[in-house]
C-alpha cells in the first residue's frame, strides 16, 4: 500500500512538473479561439485609443527624427526576441519573459503599445503564442495595461527617489503580476459558467497563479540585471533612446 | 530557430495565391469563434489538418506536436471553469474536502468541452495560415487591406531583424554555456542579464548601420518592396466559397435552430 502511494505521489508531481513547463509559455496569452467573438471585439475596440494614441507619439518622433524607424523596429524585434528566449528557472522548465516591463521602461508606454500589437501579431504566426482573433485582449493584457502600469510605478519611484534597483524590480513585477491578474479576469468575463465574475476570476487567478508568481519575481530580477549592465556599459545607446536624458 | 517559419518556406501550398489563403484561414477562423458548434470545429479541425498536412506536405509529427502546444493552457484553463467550490455537490461529481466540496456540474463540463473544441479548431485555422504563408506575403495582402503604411514598414523591419537578434542571441548564449555560464541557478540568471544587456547594444549599434544603409541607397521615408504574384486560381476560389458558405450557411441555420 505504501508503495502504490509513493507511486502515485511521484506520477502526480510527474504530472504537475511536465504540465508545469509547458504552461508557463502559453498562460500569459489567452489562445486563439478562447473568446467568444463579442469580447475579441470589445477588447479590440478598448485597445484603439491607445494605439491611436501610441501611433501619434511614432509619428511625431519619425517626422522630427527619421532615424527613429530603424530604432523603433529593433526595439520592437528586441521585445519579441527577450519574450521568445528561456528564461533560467528553478525546475529547468521553459518559460519566457513578457519583456513589456523592460520596454515600457527603456521605450515609454505609449511607443510599446503599438510594438506590442505587432511582436503579439508575430508571436501568434511564428510562434503560436496567443492568436488572432484574441489580439484584442492580449494587446490590452500585455502591451497597454502592464507596460502603464509599470512606468507608472517605475515614475513614481523616481519622484519619490526610491532605490533605483528597487524601482526597477517592482516596476517590472508588478506590471507582470498585473498583465496576468487582467488576463484571468478577461478570461472570467467571457466564461463564468455557473459562476459569478468575481468567483470566476478567483479561480482563473488562483490556478495560474504556481506559474505565475514565480515568473514575475525571476522577471523583476532579469530586469533590474539588464538595467544594471545597460547603465553601466550603454551610456551613448541609452542617451539615443532618451532614457539617460530623463532620468539625469 | 523559428520552426514554423522554417517550415512554412517548404510548404506545398507557399506559391498558392496569398490573398486566397489569408481569407480561408481569417473566415474559418470567424466561423469557428461565431459558431461556437462542436459540429463545425470538428469539420473544420479535419479541413485544416488535411490541407496542411497532407496538401502542404508539413510533417504529421510536426503538426501534432504545435497542436499538443496549447493543451497545457486549455488544461489549466478547463480546469477553472469546471471546478467549484461549494457546501452542496453538483451532479457530475463531488469530492468531499472538509465541510466543503469540490464539484462540478454536467453543464460547465459540456460548455468546457465546446471550448476545447472551438479553441483547437481556431488554433488550427492559425496553423493553416502560418505553416503555408510566409510573413512577407501577409504583409502584402495587408497592404492591399489597406493597412497603415507605418505599421507595415515597421512589421517588415521588425520580422527582418527577429533574425538577427535570434541569431546573435544564440552565438552568446552557446558561448556563455560553453564557459559554465550556466553552471547553477545563480550564475544563469546573471548570465541571462549579461546576454539581455549584450543583444541591446547590438541591436542599436545594428539599428544605426541599418539608417546608415538605407540612406546611402536613397531611403526617402517609405521601403519599396518587390511583390510576387501569384495569381489566384478558379478552382480554388471555386472551393473556398463552397466551404465558406456551406460552414457559414450551417452555423445560421444552427443559430436559428436553437432560437
Amino acid at each position: 500500500m505504501k508503495k502504490r502511494r509513493k507511486q502515485f505521489l511521484m506520477l502526480s508531481t510527474a504530472f504537475v512538473l511536465t504540465f508545469g513547463v509547458s504552461v508557463t509559455a502559453n498562460a500569459m496569452h489567452i489562445m486563439e479561439g478562447a473568446l467568444p467573438a463579442s469580447f475579441c471585439i470589445a477588447w479590440g475596440v478598448v485597445c484603439l485609443p491607445f494605439l491611436w494614441a501610441g501611433f501619434g507619439s511614432i509619428k511625431r518622433s519619425l517626422s522630427a527624427n527619421r532615424r527613429a524607424l530603424p530604432l523603433l523596429a529593433m526595439a520592437g524585434a528586441f521585445v519579441f526576441v527577450i519574450s521568445s528566449l528561456k528564461i533560467p528557472s528553478v525546475t529547468g522548465s521553459c518559460s519566457h519573459m513578457t519583456g513589456t516591463g523592460l520596454g515600457a521602461i527603456l521605450f515609454g508606454p505609449t511607443a510599446v503599445s503599438v510594438l506590442g500589437l505587432i511582436v503579439l501579431v508575430f508571436q501568434a504566426i511564428l510562434l503560436a503564442h496567443g492568436g488572432l482573433t484574441t489580439l484584442g485582449a492580449n494587446t490590452f493584457s500585455m502591451a497597454i495595461a502592464g507596460p502603464l502600469v509599470s512606468y507608472g510605478i517605475y515614475k513614481l519611484c523616481g519622484r519619490g527617489n526610491v532605490n533605483r534597483k528597487a524601482a526597477v524590480f517592482l516596476a517590472a513585477s508588478v506590471g507582470d503580476l498585473f498583465t496576468y491578474c487582467v488576463t484571468a479576469l478577461q478570461l472570467a468575463i467571457a466564461h463564468h459558467a455557473d459562476a459569478s465574475i468575481p468567483a470566476a476570476a478567483g479561480k482563473f487567478l488562483l490556478i495560474f497563479a504556481p506559474t505565475q508568481v514565480p515568473l514575475a519575481v525571476i522577471e523583476g530580477i532579469l530586469t533590474v540585471l539588464v538595467i544594471t549592465a545597460l547603465e553601466t556599459y550603454a551610456k551613448p545607446e541609452m542617451r539615443a533612446i532618451g532614457y539617460l536624458k530623463e532620468a539625469r | 530557430m523559428l520552426t514554423i517559419d522554417t517550415l512554412c518556406y517548404q510548404s506545398k501550398l507557399r506559391y498558392v495565391n496569398a490573398g486566397e489563403k489569408f481569407a480561408f484561414s481569417i473566415l474559418t477562423l470567424l466561423a469557428c469563434v461565431v459558431g461556437r458548434s462542436a459540429t463545425a470545429s470538428c469539420v473544420v479541425l479535419l479541413v485544416t489538418g488535411i490541407l496542411t498536412v497532407y496538401k502542404g506536405g508539413i510533417p504529421a509529427t510536426r503538426y501534432l506536436q504545435y497542436m499538443a502546444a496549447p493543451l497545457s493552457f486549455l488544461i489549466l484553463g478547463t480546469l477553472a471553469i469546471v471546478l467549484h467550490i461549494s457546501k452542496t455537490p453538483l451532479d457530475l461529481f463531488a469530492v468531499p474536502v472538509g465541510s466543503f466540496y469540490l464539484t462540478g456540474s454536467r453543464a460547465s463540463m459540456g460548455y468546457a468541452l465546446q471550448l476545447v473544441l472551438t479553441a483547437f479548431a481556431a488554433v488550427s485555422c492559425l496553423y493553416f495560415l502560418s505553416f503555408s504563408t510566409p510573413i512577407t506575403d501577409i504583409l502584402n495582402v495587408l497592404r492591399r487591406l489597406h493597412c497603415p503604411r507605418l505599421l507595415l514598414e515597421l512589421m517588415l523591419l521588425i520580422y527582418r531583424y527577429i533574425f538577427v537578434l535570434l541569431e546573435i542571441a544564440s552565438a552568446i548564449h552557446i558561448s556563455q554555456c560553453s564557459r559554465l555560464g550556466n553552471r547553477d541557478y545563480k550564475t544563469a540568471l546573471k548570465s541571462f542579464g549579461a546576454l539581455i544587456s549584450a543583444l541591446f547594444i547590438r541591436a542599436m549599434k545594428k539599428s544605426g548601420a541599418l539608417y546608415d544603409a538605407m540612406e546611402s541607397r536613397c531611403y526617402d521615408g517609405t521601403i519599396r518592396v518587390l511583390d510576387e504574384n501569384y495569381p489566384p486560381k478558379a478552382m480554388e476560389i471555386f472551393w473556398i466559397v463552397l466551404f465558406e458558405g456551406l460552414l457559414f450557411l450551417f452555423i445560421f441555420l444552427r443559430k436559428l435552430g436553437t432560437l
